[in-house]
């Protein structure tokens, strides 16, 4: 491991949104002390509004700043390297900072919209902003930490965190959904603790200083030398735990009543970013876990649980007819195929999964909020009565025939770009049964995708559906979430390519570097008679 | 060695308060026995102190005594006390023997594994970790098999405890921020539960598990 750079940037970039979380969340009790304009729920959502989009924007601001840091200057640390951003956490950051300030944006409109329809009253929207960026905070806190049970405290945190935001309607279906959550993540993520204990257990035995054997980057220095039999015992709790936060089969129950019943805006957080949080802690664990055991047992694992999870996850989503828990199901799907290529392992499946998390975040949380905007509309999320979105809100409706073919692989939009990437790594590593296995089934679920245009984006909308889409809140940031996702699919940015690469080596614990482009951005390497996309060049070839 | 005796021997009655817990009556007696189970915990970390000369151990010792036999469990009681929902009785779906029987299988199953490790620090208190292990299946038993949504929280309970356990046994000189950062999520955990499910109670009128069934497919 090279040295990490301190820097204050981890500490300020977390400060911000618990502190708007503790403000909001606490204001009851000193609200009599404050000016009248807060004083009152109705005078305060305005502010509170203003208080949030300081919240989100400042942890996008810090976000960026500190992944420029990452990027120049190699992983950073703070206090005593408890808490760290290395390249590996540096593309999750970024999730956090880019999805969290584009679905709080939307929340705007969303949460504004819900306090005219009476579903929820103004005391509600303090709970939902400062609960929201406590899930900001929560998150950010998962990928800055270097100290294990930090990391185990802070997945534990975002379930306790976000809870609230599930169940925000208090109708019975979403506590109902609520308590799922919260039980099942938390019995969950016991396992995930039990694994962590038995990993820091073990090396507080082998390393001198029992305070070195709580961080990661000493743990993966020490990987060698940790017990075999308890390291693959941990990581079987940890898979089991961390996995199910991240909604792997079959630990995946809490997730489509989750999503589902959560406000949009939070659906697409918990989608777009709050899985992939958690599969980074499993595939830190999965460093290590190589580290002591080599590849073979955790790639066997992976992979078998990545295929039953696209597997099932395909034909539930195929049947489901409320939309936000097909798109859930297509979440499982998509986390199932990030596991695949996590299993399939090389640089080039490393670095495959990684981008398929972004590329998925950006899609998944855009999806989401465009369901928002169906439900908004028509009042339902039930597609056998939401038809011809396109003609009653044509925006909308094209956003979500955007996402649709986006989702299901079509070029040219930036899930193509990493499954087709998911898929080369898996034949060079020769899985080319089980990659064949995982396109059937990724078949059916174009086929649920293409049954939405074709019967809902298109189709006739009802006759006493009013013409007219949402307001320009609730569409702007869902056009740059989908700029965003057409600008993947056209190619990787270099910056981006980078990142990826920089995190690959910190996965695979060595510089290697695979080629992370879209497959056109290797024409002229292919023209010129070198190889596509074929696991990792040196770093000279790379320089030319 | 008399102080890893007194360890394995606390051990034991772990597994009987777990069971205690597990099949209460009613919530409220669950945070009772709790309470006690958490105690004699707190004296098995004070025997593990005094038999490793763990100086961490005496400071955890005393956070535990803080938080698990007071704090955790008077959050519970009070909240528990004025929520009953008597359709469901103790919320069991086994016979009480049959969840007996279950833990004792549990135990001398992760008795085997136990055995397995290979680690120098695990070789005195083999039956404290083996318990602890099952104190946590245990626990995951006691969510499996409740109806009562109250109870399942204990269960969660149970899980935490047993991996406390483990870490005590296998790292007697972890710093006490770990020890520290695990007891406060366990805290704001119960607390969430808590306040869940007296909502649930509130809008839903029922404590049993087998009514959250609105979600499905």
């Amino acid at each position: 491991m090279t040295a990490m750079v301190p820097s204050i940037l981890p500490p300020l970039l977390l400060i911000g949104p618990l502190a708007v979380a503790v403000f909001l969340l606490t204001l009851p009790w000193f609200r009599e002390s404050l000016p009248e304009t807060l004083a009152t729920d109705q005078g305060s959502v305005a502010l509170l509004e203003r208080i949030h989009l300081g919240s989100i924007g400042y942890v996008f601001l810090l976000s960026a700043a500190a992944l420029v840091q990452v990027l120049s200057n190699g992983a950073i640390a703070a206090f005593g390297d408890w808490l760290f951003v290395d390249a590996l956490g540096a593309v999750f950051m970024m999730l956090i900072g880019v999805v969290g300030l584009l679905t709080g944006l939307y929340s705007i409109a969303y949460i504004r919209h819900d306090l005219e329809a009476g579903l929820i009253d103004a005391g509600k929207v303090r709970i939902y902003y400062g609960f929201f960026s406590l899930f900001l905070f929560t998150m950010l806190l998962a990928v800055t930490a270097n100290n294990i049970i930090m990391m185990w405290a802070a997945i534990e945190a975002t379930t306790l965190g976000s809870a609230f935001l599930v169940g925000l309607y208090g109708q019975k279906s979403s506590l109902e959904a609520a308590w799922k959550y919260v039980v099942i993540c938390t019995v969950g993520v016991a396992f995930g603790l039990y694994g962590t204990v038995l990993v820091f257990s073990n090396a507080a035995d082998v390393l001198a200083d029992p305070h070195q054997a709580v961080l990661w980057t000493a743990l993966v220095g020490h990987a060698a030398e940790l017990d075999p039999m308890l390291v693959k015992l941990a990581f079987v709790f940890a898979l089991i735990g961390f996995g199910t936060k991240a909604g792997i089969f079959p630990m995946h129950a809490w997730l489509p009543d989750a999503h589902s019943e959560a406000p949009s805006p939070v659906s697409g957080l918990l989608s777009g970013v709050l899985l992939k949080c958690a599969l980074l802690i499993v595939i830190r664990f999965y460093v290590i876990t190589v580290g002591t055991v080599g590849v073979g047992f955790p790639q066997t694992l992976l992979l078998t649980l990545g295929v039953l999870s696209v597997g099932v996850s395909s034909l539930l989503f195929f049947v489901q007819q409320d939309l936000k828990r097909k798109l859930a199901y297509s979440s499982i799907e998509n986390v199932g195929l990030i596991v695949v290529a996590l299993g399939v392992g090389g640089p080039l499946g490393i670095a495959a999964a990684l981008l398929h998390a972004i590329n998925h975040s950006v899609t998944k949380a855009l999806f989401f909020c465009t369901a928002g905007n169906v439900l908004m509309k028509y009042g339902t999320r039930d597609l056998r009565a939401v038809k011809g979105v396109l003609r009653a809100a044509p925006a909308t409706g094209l956003l979500m025939m955007a996402c649709a073919l986006a989702l299901a692989g079509f070029p040219p939009f930036n899930i193509f770009v990493s499954e087709f990437m998911v898929f080369m790594a898996g034949l060079n590593e020769g899985y080319g049964w089980i990659m064949a296995l995982v396109a059937l089934f990724l078949c059916i679920t174009i086929a649920g995708l293409v049954k939405i245009v074709a019967d809902s984006v298109l189709g006739k909308s009802p006759e006493t559906m009013a013409k007219g889409d949402v307001g320009w809140r609730a569409l702007a940031p869902l056009g740059v979430l989908a700029v965003l996702v057409l600008m993947l699919g056209f190619a990787v940015p270099q910056p981006l390519s980078d990142l990826v690469q920089q995190a690959t080596a910190v996965v695979m614990n060595g510089d290697s570097r695979p080629v992370v482009a879209a497959p056109w951005q290797q024409y002229d390497t292919v023209r010129a008679g070198g190889p596509l996309v074929t696991g990792s060049l040196s770093q000279t070839e790379i320089s030319k | 060695m008399n102080g890893f005796l007194i360890v394995n021997g606390l051990s034991g009655l772990l597994i009987v308060s777990s069971l205690l817990v597990t099949l209460a009556g009613n919530p409220a007696n669950s945070a009772r026995f709790y309470a006690l189970q958490s105690f004699i915990l707190v004296m098995l970390f004070v025997a593990l102190a005094g038999a490793t000369g763990s100086g961490e151990l005496y400071l955890w010792s005393f956070t535990a005594l803080l938080t698990k036999v007071i704090l955790v469990p008077a959050i519970m009681y009070r909240t528990f006390r004025r929520l009953s929902d008597p359709a469901i009785g103790s919320g069991a779906v086994m016979p009480t023997a049959l969840s007996i029987v279950g833990a004792a299988v549990a135990v001398i199953l992760c008795f085997g594994v136990a055995s397995k490790v290979t680690l120098p620090a695990a070789d005195a208190i083999k039956p404290a970790l083996a318990v602890s292990l099952a104190l946590f299946f245990i626990g995951l038993g006691c969510i499996v098999a409740q109806r009562n949504i109250l109870k399942q929280v204990f269960g969660y309970c149970l899980m935490e405890n047993g991996s406390h356990l483990t870490l005590a046994l296998l790292a007697p000189n972890a710093p006490e921020l770990v020890e520290i950062g695990i007891a406060t999520d366990a805290i704001f955990a119960v607390v969430v539960m808590a306040a869940l499910g007296s909502r649930i109670f509130d809008t839903l009128h029922t404590l049993d598990a087998r009514q959250l069934t609105s979600l499905k497919g």
